[in-house]
């Protein structure tokens, strides 16, 4: 097992510098074989490892942080739930890579990606493999810098640059609370590692808990982009669409739901963390799915809804169905994925335009695009009977089965977003791929931007440096791994819904039985059969529902009116293209006053209090210095009479004194 | 065995001796590089070897508990004096760290000093000779002789091969560190003196005056002597404006040597001299010390974003990093302090890293101005290869090496005040806001003037790879330097060896 | 005969001090001003060898003859910067001289 894991983390990172240091001077077909190579290698590793799995191991590997009796081994601990996790890290990235051949296949700059995609796995599995808190830190921290560097990997642009500076610092406050629960629980109990914190539940003074569990839930926000930390996420859509896929849909996202699944032996003895948790997750739901029906670039409307979704997730996590938003996590990695690349496959085909009001008539053209994608959506929308809907429809029993008001209104909350889910989601298909594709841009890709009243708007358009053969009206052709790189995700998003059937078909669910001995995982109140039922059967509706007023607004003769009408725009459409104005609010509250004051502090502070007081200090000494000077005549005079005159008052000194 | 070979004496005064010897190649800059080249890693290989065989030497049990080698002999024996130098966990890491800054301020000079180059080696080394001093002796007098000996070249570095408004800075980083450190001697005087009040014995040895009963305003005024000389060094705001300046105008070499060493003496100081010797007077200030750090580390941070010159924006990134190596010292706890040790090695990569970095950028451009660039990435790849790391570094990616240091800094600080370990923590963030604006603006984006840049040759890559060896090695296997300092820090906290 | 100290100190202060009016009144020529800074050693130096007798103590001769060997050198560094300044400048006037002005 100790070897498994070793290849599983050692391959990508071995992949990663290989790309680094010579993938620039070999072909580039060296490159992409290595890249993926050592991505299914580990996912191989994985499934051996899942074969050779009977129960939970710790496998160290050596000492890391050693100091006293702070002690944080390099050491990795394979549960259930890891395991998992590192089977669909490696199996979904895997197929990224795959599909990432294709789509960077007149990029200069492979190596680079390659590198940075696979270091990226390897640091994701780091985060879910390791078995104290500061190496999950350094996955936590190594994901951000990929994403950093990925987001902005056309680094050219100045919006990409920014796009990834500000995911970096935004998700870099919430881990700054994650570090202060790391320490602030080695203070507690003098380990790091999660196996022992989490017995360590109890000893600890339930207000000291419910702090952790708020530091926890700030950390988890800033990765997974839960309110208020979530604005770093549309604009991280900058990136190559692959990387969207792997980084910012199926994989770092849900790394903060991970981290709550993790330590909620802990932290959900607290009441109120467990409240302030659901809360959150349900309010970001709702508003991310406000935001996506209102979005005008294909990919934000996608980024929307993983923030949506990532809610969820949350949630479930705040609710206790811990085994919910761990199947969530792992349908919504497959469908959201395939969603991505879906999209990254019609957005290259039209030469990387992303303004869905620009698009149409996909279906007939793109047909080996249009029905994986429809499958994703089927799941994003929670389509009966797919993966999507019997995973979110586990996290939506878990919450009501809490009850009470609270819960009852967030119940009441997710449902409404299932239904906007469905909605949106739809509204995205039926205009991208339905319909016919609506007067063509200007060569140059200009014009945009002309409904959308607001900077957000501009951002929709996203070139590549490279330039692009540009032939008006014609499609390019997609290399053949992208779309064949769809089909398995569209399966297992279908299918997904086998791996967790709900126990009232007379049978506990694979994930149930497998997940359920984890700490944590096997509590929660489990809804009754007869209302799970009920409750899937209202989900039901409303994502038919939801599908149903799409068709009506975006297909046939209404099309063409709805979408006049919303690219005009719709009364409060602005405030739902920017979300909810937050990048308005914390320019004005935070980072205006960061520059003033950063400025203030040099000019006024460094400058003028502190060193203009030295330097005229220095300048008063100076002229004091002055005021003798002026007996230096520099003539050989003046000196001679002084001394003189020296010597004579010495002189008279002494007569004086030895005169009686 | 190893004590008569008199290793310390050698490892102080070697530099010295290679800088006589430069006298004959006054005239020869090729042969004055050879010969300094050669005296630099020969005192780096003596480090090193002394870094294998720490070990072997510990089980010696040399003279002084904790110890690895002691050298003593009476000096001026009229006021006690004696010629005390000592090698302990502690002072390895520190030696080994200034061996190889000088090796690295060496490789980057190479070429960027053109004039003068006898002279600027000679300082250089002269300077090696007082750096090593400061962190081998043993006796108060001693330490101040050094302490002062290594003030005097880089007062010299700074003014002849400096930029800018170099008179200016180096004046004002002599005056400012000379003012301290001569309330420091007044200390060192008054507190021997006391010593030979009460017990008879003059003496200036670092632990006959440890055991030295102090009255606690007197202790209190004598810490607050040394610690104002130390503060100055780190330095602490509001005693860092010296900083920027002497950075900023500094030749490379002196900015990685400022940025490496003379900070560190600072720490050092105050870890070695300035806790044990007045540890009531310490603990009552420690406050006061928690406030200047953090206020340091918020306040440089800001700054550092507003600032437009790249080396004063590393100027001030290195107030804010050597920010957490006070509060991991003012926490006085073997965590916090193993990091703060710990902190200090890794300051001195990294930020030295960086400094070399701009100035071959300097070199090459003649500007070190944010706004002159711009999409670095695509002209000079390796060049931003190199900056990413390190700046990555910088910003306590864990995994590199900046993170050991300040996570154990926090973790150990968060034992003794949450509140300060917590609002440090938010000083990672406004690292990571002023870091990345940097690397955006310079490596990223478009070319903004059009510069003639060429990329690394080969010994600046050579130097840069070593760099960046040390900033992985340091970051993922830090458990090897953890252990040696392990043993200091078990006494300096009061363990027992 | 035995000269008491007294009078040795009278001749001492006589010497000085013509030593030093000359130094003050003479300005116009270094070379004099040089002599007469040898009048005012000469006078400490009897003073020292008086002082020396009078207490039987051999360290004012000591003294002496150091003094002896410094003034030499003295003097031939100053003739020596005095030919310098002359041939620079073509005079040994003092008053002519104010770079050392502060």
């Amino acid at each position: 097992m100790k070897l498994y894991l070793a290849f599983i983390l050692l391959l990508p990172l071995m992949g990663g510098i290989f790309n680094a240091l010579l993938g620039r001077t070999l072909p580039r077909r060296v490159g992409e074989v290595v890249a993926c190579g050592v991505i299914w290698s580990a996912f191989a590793c994985a499934v051996l490892a899942f074969a050779g799995f009977n129960g939970p191991v710790r496998v160290e590997f050596g000492s890391w942080l050693a100091a006293f009796e702070f002690q944080a081994p390099i050491a990795l601990y394979l549960d259930q739930l890891s395991l998992s996790l590192t089977l669909m890290i490696t199996f979904v990235c895997g197929l990224i890579h795959l599909y990432s051949v294709g789509y960077m296949q007149d990029d200069p700059a492979h190596a680079r990606y390659f590198a940075l995609l696979n270091i990226f796995v390897f640091a994701m599995l780091v985060l879910v493999l390791a078995e104290n808190l500061p190496l999950l830190y350094l996955g936590w921290e190594g994901v951000g810098f990929c994403s950093y560097a990925l987001i902005g990997f056309w680094y050219t642009e100045e919006q990409n640059a920014t796009a990834g500076r500000k995911a970096f610092i935004t998700t870099r406050i919430g881990d700054t609370a994650f570090g202060i629960a790391i320490v602030w629980m080695y203070q507690l109990s003098g380990s790091v590692s999660i196996t022992h914190l989490n017995t360590m539940g109890t000893l600890i003074p339930a207000a000291v808990v419910t702090t952790l569990g708020l530091l926890l839930l700030a950390g988890a926000s800033g990765k997974s982009a839960q309110l208020p930390l979530s604005v770093w996420l549309p604009d991280a859509m900058a990136g190559p669409t692959p990387v969207s896929a792997q980084i910012h849909a199926a994989t770092m996202v849900t790394a903060g739901v991970y981290l709550l699944a993790r330590m909620f032996p802990l932290i959900g003895g607290s009441g109120t963390v467990r409240a302030a948790i659901a809360l959150t997750g349900g309010i970001t739901a709702f508003y991310a799915a406000t935001c996506a029906c209102c979005q005008r670039d294909l990919k934000r409307i996608l980024a929307y809804s993983t923030i949506s979704q990532i809610g969820y997730m949350v949630l479930g996590v705040g609710a206790g169905a811990l085994t919910g938003a761990a199947f969530h996590l792992l349908t919504h990695a497959f469908f959201k994925a395939l969603l991505f690349l879906g999209a990254g496959c019609a957005i290259t085909a039209l030469h990387h335009r992303q303004d869905i009001f620009r698009m149409g008539g996909l279906r007939a053209k793109l047909p080996a695009v249009y029905w994986p994608f429809l499958a994703g959506a089927l799941c994003l929308a929670g389509f009966p009977l797919t993966g999507g809907f019997f995973s979110k429809d586990a996290i939506l029993a878990g919450v009501a089965a809490q009850g009470g008001p609270l819960y009852g209104g967030l119940l009441l909350l997710g449902l409404i977003t299932a239904f906007l889910t469905s909605f949106y989601t739809f509204r995205m298909v039926f205009v991208v791929f339905h319909g016919e594709q609506k007067n063509p841009l200007p060569p140059g890709g200009g014009g945009l931007g002309r409904g959308g009243s607001d900077n957000s708007a501009a951002n929709i358009l996203h070139p590549p440096p490279h330039p692009l053969p540009s032939r008006e009206g014609e499609h390019l052709e997609l290399p053949k791994i992208m779309t064949l790189a769809l089909v398995p995700l569209a399966l297992l998003g279908l299918c997904g819904g086998m791996l967790n059937l709900p126990s009232y078909l007379g049978h506990q669910g694979i994930l149930d039985g497998f997940l359920g001995s984890i700490p944590g995982f096997g509590g929660g109140e489990k809804a009754s059969q007869g209302g799970e039922i009920v409750l899937q059967i209202v989900a039901a509706i409303l994502s038919l529902t939801g599908l149903g007023l799409a068709w009506f607004r975006y297909t046939g003769s209404r099309r063409a009116e709805a979408l006049a009408r919303e690219e005009a725009g719709l009364p409060g459409a602005g405030f739902l293209l920017n979300g909810w104005r937050l990048d308005n609010l914390y320019g004005a509250l935070i980072i205006n006053p960061f520059k003033y004051v950063a400025r203030f502090f040099w000019k006024q502070g460094d400058e003028a209090g502190i060193d203009g007081a030295l330097d005229g200090l220095a300048r008063f000494i100076a002229r004091l210095g002055g005021l003798p000077a002026g007996w230096c005549t520099g003539r050989v005079a003046t000196s001679l009479f002084g001394l003189a005159g020296g010597v004579c008052v010495v002189l008279a000194y002494l007569v004086w004194v030895t005169l009686p | 065995m190893m004590a008569d070979l008199h290793l310390l004496t050698v490892l102080v005064f070697f530099p010295l001796a290679g800088c006589l010897l430069m006298l004959p190649a006054w005239k020869c800059p090729a042969a004055a590089r050879s010969l300094a080249l050669g005296v630099m890693s020969g005192e780096l290989l003596l480090a090193l070897w002394l870094y294998a065989s720490w070990q072997g030497l510990a089980a010696l049990k040399p003279a002084l508990p904790g110890y690895l080698l002691v050298e003593d002999a009476p000096w001026i024996s009229a006021f006690g004096i004696r010629y005390t130098l000592g090698l302990d966990g502690l002072s390895l890491l520190m030696v080994m760290l200034t061996a190889f800054s000088f090796c690295i301020a060496l490789a980057v000079s190479w070429r960027a000093v053109g004039e003068k180059v006898g002279l600027f080696l000679a300082l250089l080394l002269a300077m090696e000779t007082g750096i090593m001093g400061v962190f081998l002796a043993l006796d108060l007098a001693l330490f101040y002789l050094f302490w002062e000996v290594m003030l005097i070249p880089m007062f010299f570095l700074i003014g002849i091969w400096g930029h800018g408004r170099r008179i200016y800075s180096t004046v004002k980083f002599f005056l400012f560190t000379m003012f301290g450190s001569l309330l420091m001697l007044l200390a060192i005087i008054a507190l021997h003196l006391l010593h030979a009040r009460q017990s008879g014995v003059t003496t200036f040895g670092l632990f006959e005056l440890i055991a030295t009963p102090l009255p606690a305003g007197t202790q209190l005024w004598l810490f607050a002597a040394f610690f104002l000389a130390f503060a100055i060094k780190f330095p602490l705001f509001p005693l860092h404006t010296w900083l920027p300046d002497a950075h900023t105008d500094a030749p490379t070499a002196g900015s990685v040597i400022l940025a490496g060493l003379l900070l560190k003496t600072g720490s050092y100081g105050l870890i070695r001299f300035g806790y044990p010797l007045f540890p009531q007077a310490a603990q009552t200030l420690t406050p006061l010390i928690y406030t200047l750090a953090i206020a340091g580390i918020i306040y440089a941070s800001l700054v550092a974003f507003a600032q437009e010159d790249m080396k004063r924006l590393i100027a001030y990134s290195s107030i804010g990093h050597m920010g957490y190596v006070a509060i991991g010292i003012a926490a006085w706890e073997p965590v916090a302090l193993s990091g703060s040790i710990i902190q200090m090695a890794n300051h001195g990569v990294t930020t030295g890293a960086l400094f070399a970095m701009v100035g071959m950028l300097d070199e090459r451009a003649h500007t070190r101005e944010i706004g002159a660039f711009g999409g670095l990435w695509g002209k000079i790849p390796l060049w931003s290869f190199f900056f990413l790391i390190f700046s990555m570094a910088s910003v306590g990616l864990p995994g590199l090496n900046n993170f050991v240091g300040e996570f154990l800094v926090l973790a150990g600080t968060f034992t003794k005040a949450p509140l300060a370990a917590g609002l440090a923590f938010v000083g990672i963030v406004l690292t990571l806001v002023y870091m990345v604006r940097l690397v955006q603006e310079v490596v990223f984006q478009v070319e903004r003037r059009p510069l003639p840049l060429a990329d690394l040759d080969r010994r600046e890559i050579c130097v840069l790879a070593v760099l960046a060896l040390l900033v992985v090695w340091m970051g993922v296997h830090p458990a090897p330097l953890l252990e040696l300092i392990h043993g200091p820090v078990r006494l300096l906290t009061g363990g027992v060896p | 005969m035995i000269v008491p100290l007294e009078h040795i100190l009278l001749l001492d202060g006589l010497l000085f001090f013509l030593g030093m009016g000359g130094l003050l009144a003479w300005r116009a020529n270094l070379i004099m001003m040089l002599v007469c800074i040898e009048v005012m050693l000469n006078a400490v130096m009897l003073a020292f060898v008086g002082g020396s007798a009078r207490w039987g103590s051999a360290d004012g001769q000591l003294f002496a003859i150091f003094i002896m060997a410094l003034t030499s050198a003295e003097v031939s560094l100053a003739l020596a910067m005095v030919v310098y300044l002359h041939r620079r400048r073509k005079t040994v006037d003092t008053d002519q001289f104010s770079e050392m002005k502060g």
